[in-house]
């Protein structure tokens, strides 16, 4: 019974995680991309005139989105048309079922492990159900019967098998490497150093393979530069052109849960998933006292800078707006002196008192937290690039697919097995 | 694979190891974006972004904006529904019906002038084919909406009286 | 025959042909003119046909010398165009300039001739003009702008010569000078809107077409005029599916350039109020769909007792209807709105466009009551094509109790006792042949889109044909034509009648 219960837990922890982190996405999607290309972005939704910098706009984009016509296309097929986002959003979540947030949590005397399911084989139950997202995509394309998204889905499943390939041949070193296809394995054997100084991170032992990897990935992902199965440019939409309303949104969401398992693949092989570099859980445990007090110090003077900053803006914007706008600096100042305020009055705590049990759960929360901001990391990258790079052109994401990443990845296979059996 | 449409310099031939392996290239353009990124987070208030409801364009004063008529003395309009701005009109947007003016001197005068500002290219060919300075563009209202098709056509009385906000 | 030089170009006419023609067929153009008119007497009061002619030491006018054998003319040297400019800047000098407001602006032969012979810059300010009465009312037709007006007296010419009325006269002298009617007296003759075409500025306009529409918009369909028997040759001046006036077309076999004010009113008939657009069945607005249903429960299928013809309808439409009745007995259906006043000049008393061509069908024709006798002597449906034969209360007594298909333009006394009302298409709306009180067959075609939901004649005939089963309907009104063509034998394929009509049998005027 405390099983289930606390493999729901883990799963809503995962759910929110991943929504939440949607929402945040597409925000650091539109103001990023504004960014890099000198505008302002999204600016103008708000809530009593707060506009928390464009946040408000992913929200007002659901409500808009809910509300919005159900517009679809005469000749679909009905059931694959109706399942196809469905499809596509599930295989999305799904495929954190084994991936590990965390060491152990003990609540309640119970050593918790924090993975939904601690498969061992972990690694292949990615790959198999990575690839079933194709499926949605393929379906979307097929069923809305329109030439535009076959073309899509058609793309899609071409470049699905051609970079699965590669993918699956990059793991293959790490494998190797950590000889396991358990992930909790592969992130804890990541905790160790190598040489004595560098973290035995994925990335250090198998540079190459991480190459081959993120590339696959960002192929997988459907993202940008290899974002054919969308390519607005030939192809309008690609695969759901012919969805709109919440249907739509369901693809549009599916597209940056994607990128959070991307992000999330990334972190877990290659970058030591939740372990914090020269920081391994026993030391954490041994000096989270220290390191407790020092976050807290450290938060209430950052939440302190911002604060001041606001404060600036309150003083130079003065009526700007003419508005509930205005407002809105004095609120923010308001609210991050507060949380600067909270994080001091926590030092009255005693917080460098802390006992071996809550020692335990700082040392959980902080892995969870390292892990978190990995995650946060490579989704940015994942936007970073593709504000970056052009697109592809078809025949090259094949000519790379094929006659570079796949022998590259044969050969860093085989380099990798000599050295391990030399070593 | 050869692209001889290309220009030289393009070629595989042509590229240094770092260019041709790629990835260096893409880190050194992650690199630009990136300054700009940061660049725009700091100055966030030297954007070119215009905020255009707050701020607005000053357009020069030979700016096209949205038609009015012109009036006689006494608020009637000038025009004497001669057509020629009509005739003359590329999108075909004027229609105009003559009525007899009870005045000999005036004689024609419209009973009905409208515009569908949806079809009008804001050319100016009208204000040039005017016989009798009847027509402008010179409002300089450049905000047009409204919340049906309809309401774009506007009548001669909103012509005469053009001076609202761009709200039809 | 006088052999001339005009231009350097040799040209040899007849003898009595006046220099204005000889110099028309040398050039390829006429010359500049305002007072000139080939129906009207010489005048000579434009000056503008100027040409010089070797040997006479002034410059003479075209129109009014004739040619002479060894004649050497010039139309074109300097001397020629210095003196039609500055005829042109006379004729202007008090003109008030107001083509915005002018219904002649777009056929003004002001306006083309000074575009062509003018372009001077004018000395005249406009303040200084004369200024006369503008849009003066002198007739129910016709509004008179002296101010406008060349004085060239084509219209007062046409009102003496052609119409015999005598109306209108020059008034006062120099530049007071003046058109206009004696106190108490109007332009009021059936002719009066010819004066608005022949007047070269826009002194005279018509007071229907006035201010309704810019005439570079319009497009023209040529067509007969539908008023009378005379089949008087119009052009159809329409635009955007509206027709706008009606204009002579020269045909000297029928009506030389000239038509009536009754015939040039006939296309209000198309715009007014009461057109059917719908087919209805039992008093209920239907579809054509249901059409051919609702004709076959009237017991269409074994052939209608009997048909009428209206004289209005097009020749195609009197063949089909005959091929459509069979056995039954056919009858052209007259009505007293048929018959009227007969002028001295181009109205006929038949007021009907086409009853020679029910004559040339061999229909049988009768008024009211020899209608009513007929439709009491057969059984079955009615089929009633055209016209309104239940105004006449012998065939609504005669009609009571009867199963009638009406196929008609306007809602009236018969469409009002049909089971089935067909709308059908005015004559500007279809193409047709009539036959004109002298037999000739002249063609008209369409101008203007159909009203509502209503069809071509020929079309809903053809489908009442496909009712009955009897044999293949025509597809095409060309199809239509042929049958026609084979089945009356006129000695022309009536498919490329010419311009000007044809006349079975040759001419006999």
């Amino acid at each position: 019974m405390t099983i289930v219960f606390d493999t729901l837990a883990k799963i809503a922890f995962f759910f929110v995680l991943i929504m939440g982190l949607v929402v945040v996405l597409i925000w650091m999607e539109r103001k990023g991309a504004a960014f890099i290309q000198d505008r302002t972005g999204p600016n103008r939704a708000s809530i009593g005139g707060v506009r928390l910098a464009g946040l408000v706009h992913p929200v007002a984009d659901v409500f808009k989105l809910l509300f919005k016509e159900d517009i679809t296309p005469d000749n679909r097929h009905k059931a694959l048309y109706n399942m196809a986002p469905w499809l596509v959003m599930t295989v999305a979540l799904s495929t954190y079922a084994v991936i590990p947030f965390g060491d152990f949590l003990t609540v309640a005397g119970r050593r918790v492990p924090l993975v939904v399911a601690d498969l061992n084989v972990g690694l292949l139950y990615i790959l198999a159900v990575a690839s079933l997202a194709t499926y949605g995509v393929v379906m979307a394309g097929w069923a809305a019967n329109n030439k535009f998204t076959f073309l899509g889905g058609i793309r899609a499943t071409s470049q699905m098998i051609s970079y699965e390939i590669s993918m699956g041949l990059a793991l293959m070193g790490l494998v190797l490497v950590f000889s396991s296809l358990r992930l909790t394995d592969i992130v804890a054997g990541q905790g160790d150093l190598v040489l004595g100084f560098l973290p035995k991170w994925g990335v250090v032992v198998q540079p190459l393979g991480f190459i081959l990897f993120i590339v696959a990935v960002f192929a997988e992902t459907n993202r940008n530069p290899f974002d054919l199965p969308e390519g607005e440019s030939e192809i309008v939409a690609g695969y759901h052109l012919e969805y709109s309303s919440m249907k739509f949104a369901l693809f549009f969401m599916a597209e940056y849960a994607h990128m959070v398992i991307g992000a999330s693949l990334i972190a877990t092989f290659y970058f030591g998933g939740y372990q914090i570099p020269w920081l391994p859980r026993p030391l954490i445990e041994a000096h989270a006292g220290l390191i407790l007090t020092l976050k807290l110090i450290g938060v209430a003077i950052a939440a302190l800078l911002i604060a001041m900053l606001f404060f600036r803006r309150v003083q130079k914007e003065k009526g700007k707006f003419g508005d509930a706008r205005d407002r809105e600096p004095v609120i923010g100042a308001g609210l991050w002196a507060l949380i600067s305020l909270g994080a001091l009055a926590g030092l009255a705590l005693k917080p460098w008192a802390i006992g071996p049990v809550g020692a335990e759960m700082v040392a959980s929360l902080f892995q969870i937290m390292a892990f978190v901001a990995k995650v946060v990391f490579f989704a940015w990258l994942f936007i970073w690039v593709r504000w970056t790079l052009p697109r592809f052109r078809y025949d090259q994401l094949m000519h790379l697919g094929w006659k570079v990443w796949l022998p590259l990845g044969l050969a860093n296979l085989v380099v990798t097995a000599l050295v391990m059996a030399i070593v | 694979m050869s692209f001889e449409g290309l220009p030289k310099g393009s070629g595989d031939k042509n590229r240094s190891f770092l260019e041709s392996i790629y990835l260096w290239e893409v880190v050194r353009g992650l690199r630009v974006t990136a300054g700009h990124l940061i660049r725009n987070i700091l100055h966030t208030d030297d954007m070119p972004t215009m905020q255009y409801p707050e701020e607005k364009r000053v357009y020069g004063d030979r700016f096209r904006g949205r038609h009015r008529l012109m009036q006689r003395d006494d608020g009637s309009a000038k025009c004497v529904a001669c057509q020629m701005c009509s005739t003359y009109c590329p999108a075909d947007c004027i229609e105009i019906v003559g009525a007899e003016h009870p005045d000999p001197k005036i004689e024609k005068y419209p009973l009905t002038f409208e515009i569908d500002l949806l079809r009008c290219v804001y050319c100016g060919l009208c204000e040039e084919a005017c016989p009798c300075d009847a027509i402008r563009l010179d409002t300089g209202i450049y905000e047009i909406a409204a919340d049906s098709r309809e309401k774009f056509v506007v009548d001669k009385e909103f012509l005469l009286n053009n001076d609202t906000d761009g709200t039809l | 025959m006088a052999k001339l030089t005009i231009d350097g170009k040799e040209i040899e006419v007849p003898d009595g042909t006046s220099l204005f023609d000889a110099c028309r067929d040398a050039r390829g153009e006429a010359l500049p003119h305002f007072c000139y008119h080939p129906d009207l007497s010489i005048a000579g009061v434009c000056r503008l046909c100027q040409v010089e002619v070797e040997g006479m030491p002034k410059l003479t006018i075209a129109c009014n010398t004739g040619v002479r054998d060894g004649m050497v003319v010039h139309t074109r040297n300097e001397r020629v165009t210095r003196a039609s400019t500055q005829i042109l800047e006379m004729h202007l000098i008090n003109h008030p300039v107001d083509c915005p407001i002018c219904d002649q602006a777009g056929e003004c032969g002001l306006q083309d001739q000074y575009m062509k012979y003018g372009l001077y810059d004018a000395e005249v300010e406009m303040d200084d003009k004369v200024n006369k009465a503008k849009a003066q009312v002198i007739g129910p037709h016709v509004i008179l702008d002296k101010e406008r007006c060349v004085l060239c007296t084509r219209c007062v010419r046409f009102c003496d010569e052609v119409t015999g009325t005598g109306e209108l006269g020059i008034f006062n002298r120099g530049n007071r000078a003046e058109i206009g009617t004696a106190p108490g007296v109007e332009l009021d003759n059936n002719y009066s809107m010819n004066t608005v075409d022949i007047c070269p500025v826009g002194a005279l306009t018509g007071r229907d077409f006035r201010f309704q529409k810019r005439v570079w918009m319009l497009k023209a369909a040529s067509s007969i005029c539908p008023g009378c028997a005379t089949g008087c040759n119009v052009r159809i001046d329409h635009e955007a599916g509206r027709i706008y006036r009606l204009k002579p077309r020269y045909n000297p076999e029928v009506n030389g350039r000239w038509m009536c004010d009754k015939g040039r009113l006939t296309y209000k008939a198309v715009h007014e109020d009461g057109r059917l657009g719908e087919p209805m069945v039992a008093g209920q607005p239907g579809n054509w769909a249901g059409v051919s249903g609702a004709v076959a429960d009237l017991g269409a299928k074994e052939g209608f007792g009997l048909a009428v013809a209206s004289p209005h309808l097009s020749l195609e439409e009197m063949y089909l209807l005959k091929k459509l009745a069979g056995e039954a007995p056919v009858h052209g259906g007259l009505t007293d709105a048929d018959r009227g006043e007969k002028d001295k000049l181009l109205l006929d008393a038949d007021r009907t466009p086409n009853r020679r061509g029910l004559g040339l069908l061999e229909i049988g024709q009768g008024d009211g009551s020899a209608l009513a006798a007929v439709i009491k002597g057969v059984t079955g449906p009615i089929l009633i094509h055209g016209g309104d034969p239940a105004a006449d209360p012998a065939v609504t007594e005669a009609l009571s109790g009867r199963d009638v298909v009406y196929i008609g333009t306007h809602e009236n006394a018969t469409s009002a006792l049909a089971a089935v009302v067909l709308p059908g298409a005015m004559w500007a709306e279809k193409a047709g042949i009539f036959v004109n009180r002298d037999g000739r067959l002249q063609e008209f075609r369409q101008a203007v889109a159909r009203h509502g939901n209503a069809r071509e004649d020929w079309r809903i005939l053809a489908e009442l044909l496909n009712v009955g089963g009897k044999e293949d309907a025509p597809g095409s009104l060309k199809a239509v034509r042929a049958g026609l063509t084979s089945s009356i034998d006129p000695g022309t394929d009536l498919n490329q009648l010419p311009e000007r009509g044809f006349v079975p049998g040759g001419e006999v005027r």
